[in-house]
């Protein structure tokens, strides 16, 4: 059962910090995006935000919002952004199991990369307990995360400049993030694979070419498995 | 009555929701035993994540014209700036900011 102390409070604050500042003005960023590309307001960026609870997704909402990118698609998108999710429960199995199922779906509901690496690390005060310092840490991320989406949407609204080119953020995003991934050494090949299946699906069906390029994608990395897996280890 | 486009984004949003949610919580559902997961997912993981952002790229990149005015000059610009501003600083916020900054500039004074 979760137990709340000061120090607990205390440290799982700390601890969230930088997450603090992050989505605070990431999130200002994607909500500023939303409202003043495709005029939806505050209720959209919370009901977003508190949802999926997802940076890369939350910026590309904006744009499927914008060109109504048929359902089918949006599932595929954000299959493919999020895919990594879907490993980073492996660590916590053991740990969550047991517990009350509404803390443990709400624990799931806000597993980001940040609250992950926060609760992979667990530097719980000692004495206090593990699992309520991990709880805060979910709850304050995803308190940083809607607030920034749906401040940035109020001031989207307010803005009175020519917001045209804003859109560049979603596209500088995506590079950082990129180059952040190819200190990696064994990100280089398959970056240069997405790379080059996403011309691919822009030469041969460019009205919507993320779903031909994210399948080309899945087939080479199925295809050159052995290699990559050698060039891996 | 909710209109076509409130019926449209509403269903977005849960589909966006729903399968964020089914990712994180699969492995749970599946794996809360002692099965470990197959190879095959551990290494579609592992790999997947930089094919996807570097097409997420060229995707942002759709709508240049390369050879019609402005000929890409402004996306170039930007891009190369936020670049080299990434590989100085490696602050993502700053490279962003300003890249966009610039490009706001350029589409909105130059290219018109």
């Amino acid at each position: 059962m979760l137990r709340f102390t000061k120090k607990v409070a205390l440290a799982s604050f700390k601890a969230s910090i930088p997450v603090l500042l992050g989505y605070l003005t990431m999130g200002a960023a994607a909500g500023i995006l939303l409202t003043s590309q495709t005029g939806l307001g505050a209720f959209w960026a919370f009901l977003t935000s508190a949802t999926s609870v997802s940076g890369a997704l939350q910026f590309m909402a904006v744009d499927m919002f914008a060109n109504h990118t048929p359902l089918l698609t949006v599932a595929l998108v954000t299959l493919s952004i999020n895919i990594r999710y879907a490993l980073y429960g492996l660590p916590l199995i053991e740990r969550w199991k047991g517990i009350p199922i509404l803390l443990k779906l709400y624990l799931i509901l806000s597993l980001t990369d940040e609250t992950f690496a926060l609760e992979t690390e667990n530097k719980y005060p000692p004495g206090e307990d593990s699992l309520t310092y991990c709880f805060l840490i979910s709850l304050f991320d995803h308190i940083y995360w809607v607030t920034g989406v749906v401040a940035g949407s109020l001031a989207g609204g307010l803005l009175n400049f020519n917001t045209k080119g804003i859109d560049f953020a979603m596209t500088a995003l995506f590079i950082v993030i990129l180059m952040d991934q190819l200190q990696e050494k064994q990100t280089r090949i398959p970056a240069g694979i997405g790379g080059i299946c996403a011309v691919i699906g822009l030469l041969i069906y460019p009205a919507n070419m993320l779903v031909p390029s994210l399948l080309l994608i899945l087939a080479a990395i199925l295809l050159f498995r052995r290699r990559l897996e050698v060039a891996n280890a | 009555m909710p209109s076509a486009n409130t019926t449209y984004l509403l269903l977005a949003t849960l589909v966006m929701f729903a399968v964020t949610y089914a990712l994180r919580g699969t492995v749970f559902a599946v794996f809360g035993g002692s099965r470990t997961p197959p190879r095959l997912i551990l290494y579609i993981g592992r790999v997947i994540g930089p094919a996807v952002i570097a097409s997420l790229v060229i995707y942002c990149f759709r709508n240049t014209t390369p050879l019609v005015w402005p000929y890409g000059l402004p996306e170039t610009a930007a891009a190369l700036v936020c670049i080299l501003l990434h590989i100085w600083k490696r602050n993502p916020l700053l490279s962003i900011i300003l890249s966009t900054i610039l490009y706001m500039v350029l589409v909105q004074h130059f290219s018109s």
